[in-house]
This record gives C-alpha cells, sequence and structure tokens, in this order.
C-alpha cells in the first residue's frame, strides 16, 4: 500500500456515487495522497489549471497568489532560512501569525509560498515518505531525493492549478543542501532563494549582504534583516519574522520577532549611526 | 483590484463634544509596493475645517488644487470663511461634474462651523453622494474594518482626549487588517479654541 | 448735433469720456416713478408710486415690489419691461447660488451679481444699458441690507435713498427725517411720507406699493396693511 501511494498508482479519479463511495474516497484520499477528487467536468484536465468553467461557460478564476517574503541560503555554517507570518486574501489580512516553515523531520525544513492549502497538504506527504524512507533503508533521506519526491508528486497535478513556490533545506552526508521546487515542476539547487511577493526587496538585502564565510549571528541577522526590509516595502509581507538554522546537528529555531518591534529597533540603530 | 485601491489609504472622522477628529494612515503605495510612509492625506482647507481624500493619489492631489482654488475664490467674492457644509456642496458639485470620468477620490469633511461652533462631519461617494450621519464617517481601503471598530468604540459626547483615543485605536487597528493601509497615523482633534494634531506609531508591515 | 454721433447702438465714449448712454439710461430713470428705501434696526422697507395711466386698470395685477428669495425683495425705478427682466436674472443667480452653495445667496453676493449683468450691458455690440435703477433689500447674518444699483452697473449701499422722479426732493427730505434708532413701523412710514413729498393727487392702498423686509423674511403688504398705515398718518 505505501509503495504504491509511493510511486503514485492509482491516482486517477473514481466515480463517486452515493455516500458510501464518498466515504470510500475519503479513505482513499488518506491512504493514497495522490487520489484526489477531480471536478466533475467532461474534460476535467484541461479546466482546472487557471480556472474552473461553470454551466455556462464562464471562467471561475482560482486565484492562489498569496503575498509572502520567503528566503534560505547557505553559507559556511549551513543554511539560513528566514521567512515572514502573513496570510492574506485579496488585500485583506487574514493573519499575522501563519508558520511558513515547516518542520519535515529534525533535518528538514520547508518554507511555504503560493497557495497556502498546496504548500501544508504536499510538504505533509512529503514528511510522511521521507519517514518511510528512513524506516526502509535505515538511513535518513537526502535533501536532493527529498526535493525530488515533492517535485515529482507536484509535476503529477502540472496544469491543475496548484500554486506553490517552495525551498527544501536540509543537512545530509554531503553537507546542507538548498532546493527550490515550484508548481510548474521546477526544481534547482542553489546557494541562495528567495521566494514570494516580498522577494525582489528581500534579495536586495540578501545579495548585498552576502558572502559564504558569514558567522552564523552575521548570516542569521542578514536573514531577519532581508525579511524585515521585505515587510516593510510588501503590502502582503508582515507579521513576524521566523529564522532558523540547519546545523550538522540538525535545525534550529533562532528567532521569532514582531516586525513592529524589530523596525523601531533598526529605526533606532540608524539614527545612532 | 479597484483603482480606488491602487495606492491604498484610509481615512475616518469622528464627532465628539464640541469637537470633531479626523484622521488618516501614511502610508502611499503602488498596488503591494509602498513607495513613501509620511504621505498625509488630509489636508486643511480652513480655520477648523479638514478635508481627507482617500483614492487615487493622483486625484486625491487635483481634487485639493481645484478644491483650494474653488475655496478662495469664494473667500475672496465673499470675504468671509466657507462653512463646513459650503465645503461639502462645493465639493459635492466639484465631484459630480465629473459624473462619466470620475476623480478616484472619497472625500471625507471634518469641522467646526465658524458662527455656531457645531461639529460636522461628512463623507461623500466618488461622484458626489454626501453621507452625514451622527456619528463617524469611514474612508479608503480600510473602510470595511473600519466600520467594525468605529461601531464598537464609539460613544456619544466623548471628550477631545476621549474622542482621540476611540478615532486612533480604530484606525490603527483597522488598517492593521489592511496590506494597503498603515505605515503610521496621524490624528486631528479639532476644537473651538484650538487643533491638536498628533503623529501615531504603529506597524511598519 | 456733435453727441448724436456716439449715441448709437453700441455704448461708445465721448470725446470728453462720457458714455452718454448710460447718462440718457440715468435720466430715463429720473423720469421714472418713484422708490423709496430705508434701512431700520429691524428691518428694511421698500415702497413705490404704482400711478396708472388709466382707472380702467386693474390695480393689483400689476406688481412692481418683487421677491427674489425668501430674504431678498426688489423695487425699481425706471422702465418696467426692463425690470421684469432683472427680476428674472436676479431669481436665477439666487437660484444657481443656493444649488452651488446650499445656503441661501447673501444680499451683497445678489447686488453683485446683479451689477455684473447691467455693466455687461454698458460694454456689449447689439445691446444698450437698463433703463431702471433697483432698490434691493435684504436680511442676512442678522443684519438689513439695502442697495441701489444703476444702469451703469455701480452699485452703493444705503441707510436710506430714493430714485425716479423728484429724488433729489426724496433724499433731502429723507437726510432730514433719519436717524439711526428707527424701527421697522416708523421706516414704514418715513417712507409713505417721502413718497408724499412729490405725490400728486390722493395716495391709496391701490397706488402705492411697500414691501418689508426682516429677520422673517421677505414679503410685500397687502392693500389691507398698506391702507393701515395711511390711516395713522393721515
Amino acid at each position: 500500500m505505501a509503495l504504491q501511494a509511493l510511486h503514485g498508482v492509482d491516482y486517477h479519479c473514481k466515480k463517486a456515487n452515493g455516500l458510501e463511495d464518498d466515504e470510500n474516497v475519503y479513505l482513499g484520499n488518506m491512504s493514497n495522497q495522490c487520489q484526489l477528487y477531480m471536478p466533475p467536468l467532461s474534460k476535467a484536465e484541461s479546466q482546472v489549471g487557471e480556472f474552473l468553467v461553470d454551466e455556462c461557460g464562464r471562467k471561475i478564476k482560482l486565484n492562489f497568489a498569496h503575498g509572502t517574503t520567503t528566503l534560505g541560503f547557505k553559507f559556511n555554517g549551513g543554511v539560513v532560512m528566514a521567512v515572514d507570518s502573513r496570510a492574506t486574501s485579496g488585500q485583506y489580512i487574514g493573519s499575522n501569525n501563519v508558520k511558513k516553515v515547516i518542520e519535515i523531520n529534525p533535518y528538514l525544513l520547508g518554507t511555504m509560498a503560493g497557495g497556502a492549502a498546496d504548500c501544508t497538504y504536499w510538504e505533509r506527504v512529503l514528511a510522511k515518505q521521507c519517514r518511510l524512507y528512513e524506516l526502509r533503508n535505515r538511513e535518513r533521506i537526502s535533501v536532493a531525493a527529498a526535493s525530488k519526491l515533492l517535485a515529482n508528486m507536484v509535476y503529477q497535478y502540472k496544469g491543475y492549478g496548484l500554486s506553490m513556490g517552495v525551498m527544501i533545506a536540509g543537512w545530509d552526508k554531503k553537507g546542507p543542501g538548498l532546493y527550490y521546487v515550484d508548481n510548474d515542476g521546477n526544481r534547482m539547487p542553489g546557494n541562495s532563494f528567495s521566494v514570494g511577493s516580498g522577494s525582489i526587496y528581500a534579495y536586495g538585502v540578501l545579495d548585498s549582504g552576502y558572502r559564504w564565510d558569514l558567522s552564523d549571528t552575521e548570516a542569521q541577522e542578514l536573514g531577519r534583516r532581508a525579511i524585515y526590509h521585505a515587510t516593510f516595502r510588501d503590502a502582503y509581507s508582515g507579521g513576524v519574522v521566523r529564522v532558523y538554522h540547519i546545523k550538522k546537528d540538525g535545525w534550529v529555531k533562532i528567532s521569532e520577532q514582531d516586525c513592529k518591534a524589530l523596525h523601531y529597533k533598526y529605526a533606532e540603530e540608524t539614527k545612532t549611526a | 483590484m479597484s483603482i480606488l485601491a491602487y495606492n491604498g489609504g484610509s481615512v475616518v472622522a469622528m464627532k465628539g463634544k464640541n469637537c470633531v477628529a479626523i484622521a488618516t494612515d501614511l502610508r502611499f503605495g503602488v498596488q503591494a509596493q509602498t513607495i513613501t510612509t509620511d504621505f498625509e492625506r488630509v489636508f486643511e482647507v480652513g480655520p477648523h475645517l479638514y478635508i481627507g481624500l482617500p483614492g487615487l493619489v493622483t486625484d486625491t492631489q487635483t481634487v485639493l488644487q481645484r478644491l483650494k482654488f474653488r475655496i478662495k475664490m469664494y473667500e475672496m467674492r465673499e470675504g468671509r470663511k466657507v462653512k463646513p457644509r459650503t465645503l461639502m456642496a462645493m465639493v459635492q458639485n466639484l465631484l459630480y461634474e465629473r459624473r462619466f470620468g470620475p476623480y478616484f477620490v472619497e472625500p471625507v469633511i471634518a469641522g467646526l462651523d465658524p458662527v455656531t461652533k457645531d461639529p460636522y462631519i461628512c463623507a461623500l461617494d466618488l461622484i458626489g453622494c454626501p453621507c452625514e450621519p451622527a456619528d463617524f464617517v469611514v474612508s479608503g481601503t480600510s473602510s470595511e474594518s473600519l466600520y467594525g471598530m468605529c461601531e464598537t468604540t464609539w460613544r456619544e459626547d466623548l471628550e477631545p482626549d476621549d474622542l482621540f483615543e476611540c478615532i486612533g485605536q480604530s484606525l490603527i487597528n483597522a488598517f492593521d487588517r489592511d496590506a494597503l493601509s498603515g505605515w503610521g497615523a496621524v490624528v486631528h482633534v479639532i476644537e473651538e479654541d484650538k487643533v491638536t494634531t498628533r503623529h501615531i506609531k504603529s506597524r511598519m508591515d | 448735433m456733435a453727441t448724436e454721433r456716439y449715441s448709437f447702438s453700441l455704448t461708445t465714449f465721448s470725446p470728453s469720456g462720457k458714455l452718454v448712454q448710460i447718462e440718457y439710461a440715468l435720466a430715463a430713470v429720473a423720469a421714472g416713478a418713484p422708490a423709496v428705501g430705508i434701512k431700520a434696526k429691524d428691518g428694511v422697507v421698500l415702497a413705490t408710486e404704482k400711478k396708472h395711466k388709466s382707472i380702467l386698470v386693474e390695480e393689483h395685477s400689476i406688481i412692481k415690489v418683487e421677491m427674489i428669495t425668501d430674504h431678498i425683495g426688489m423695487v425699481y425705478s425706471g422702465m418696467g419691461p426692463d425690470y421684469r427682466l432683472l427680476v428674472r436674472q436676479a431669481r436665477k443667480v439666487a437660484q444657481q447660488y443656493y444649488r452651488t452653495y446650499l445656503e441661501p445667496i447673501p444680499t451683497p453676493q445678489l447686488v453683485q451679481r446683479l451689477a455684473a449683468i447691467m455693466q455687461e450691458y454698458t460694454q456689449s455690440g447689439g445691446v444698450r444699458p437698463f433703463g431702471v435703477s433697483l432698490l434691493i433689500c435684504g436680511w442676512d447674518l442678522d443684519r438689513p441690507y439695502l442697495f441701489q444699483c444703476d444702469p451703469s452697473g455701480a452699485y452703493f449701499p444705503w441707510k436710506a435713498t430714493a430714485m425716479g422722479k423728484n429724488f433729489i426732493n426724496g433724499k433731502t427730505f429723507l437726510e432730514k427725517r433719519y436717524n439711526e434708532d428707527l424701527e421697522l413701523d416708523d421706516a414704514v412710514h418715513t417712507a409713505i411720507l417721502t413718497l408724499k413729498e412729490s405725490f400728486e393727487g390722493q395716495m391709496s392702498s391701490d397706488n402705492i406699493e411697500i414691501g418689508i423686509c426682516n429677520s422673517q423674511g421677505f414679503r410685500r403688504l397687502t392693500p389691507a396693511e398698506v391702507q393701515d398705515y395711511l390711516a395713522n398718518i393721515a
């Protein structure tokens, strides 16, 4: 069963009739995470991407372009990941306390950008698969393999309208690892990434302050600063700045600071400087 | 996205006991991008008379300039200052002249009548439909949240200091739920013998 | 004659710097029926003579004292038809003002705008100046107003004045009788007496017209009320 799920066998939708079937399909989704309902349309594959089509042929837009700022970078001392915590729907701020770093296991972190539901669901599936890998192979999964599992899963749904831009980071045999994965099926390793509506601002700070030989505290502060500046400029980013650091022994949560406190702290520093 | 929300920004005005207050946020942005955080969209247009012009900033500036022109012409012609309700009528005409190609601003007026000293508040939509309630008016991208805040915090006959607290808290807690407003606030409390202007620090994200 | 060369259609300066058309218009006014206006502490009165060419005329169908807004009234000396055009314009100006500012037009504003219209007729082609002078009374901002407006477009605020036939005598009479503490009732009396100075024949409620303006607004007195005042004088 697990192997079946792993290989994505039988993910095609089953025809549902009545309540009993409903229950079965629901169980199916739990046993095989790739067995999601398709909308009851004749050409579902071609219609769920950017939009759905209603009974009159009008387009129903599925808009998951949620604002966010996340970043991650490798350096001498491991990987630093920093994120904001704002969730918006349109211009409305739904929450300023979202956890956008998903703790997959003590050595692996994922970040969240795009559709919150898509990211949490698929990264939870990824966590399950990583755990199964550990049980089967008696060793931890590499960052490369973990990110590829995720990339393969979302690739199966390419064109169906998933919205994700995530970073998978961790520490394995090869040392620190950092991958970017998105809903188009892109998957690439790199030294530094920033994802989300505030990423352009974060890149500005990150690129100008980045060196390979940063000290741990310098690197953590760089990540924090980059996210803070993005929350200032980008309307759709804000809340608290969370900073994680992945070292040889796994990840450590470094800080969670309110943007308001950070702003007035930084303002004070520039005044005295 | 509505063109009214292109630059973001919100204004609220409240009546108190022998006083009125008008408050605004300070963000000037272009969609998601915050450009400056010192843009006041409430302007003094007479003694004890203020107008807030949230909406598209280019129209905020045009409407303000055309309105100032008309106010000055009125004051020179008649040798007296405009009353709040007269200003409302002027704004109403200014906006309705552009009924079929409107200015994208939704003005808020707050002031004291120069003769009777009666508190006056008013909000207009973008083509000049006025609304003159007895309690408070809201406008801008946070207007829904502002309604919620004002409905719960506003009380009759607030003294100037309490009115400041009420309007300040209402505005800040409202725009903290709005991505396009915020980044600081300014409150003017207008009394018969003085106007008190205070800047409020708020979240900057 | 030399002056006639400058006296057709367009109002043109004569070599001596006069606008003779305007002087002719003033002459038309000076030949018109007298009108008197007096400002009192608590109001203003307008009064005019209304003589009829024939006893067959239906007297009270002809009205000279007109209301412009609730708080402004007007009367004239000179040519009746010209006056009616100005009344229409004045009412229009007042309503335009109200539409623009949602408040009643202040009397000085109405006078200013009417004067501007009258001036326009001294400087436009194909028109002649108005053959009337206006007396405009009003009450706003808790005080009375009385203005005279001439064909040239010049206007003057008065405490009391007279226009039309025998206006010089009328003014002299007012100069003697006027004092600052006048009440409206006394002012009405004085106005009637001023008209009486030059009145030929028997004065009655059929051949004079009176309008008053106070904090209650403007209104024309009914013939019965005029009769009461006349009875008090006699």
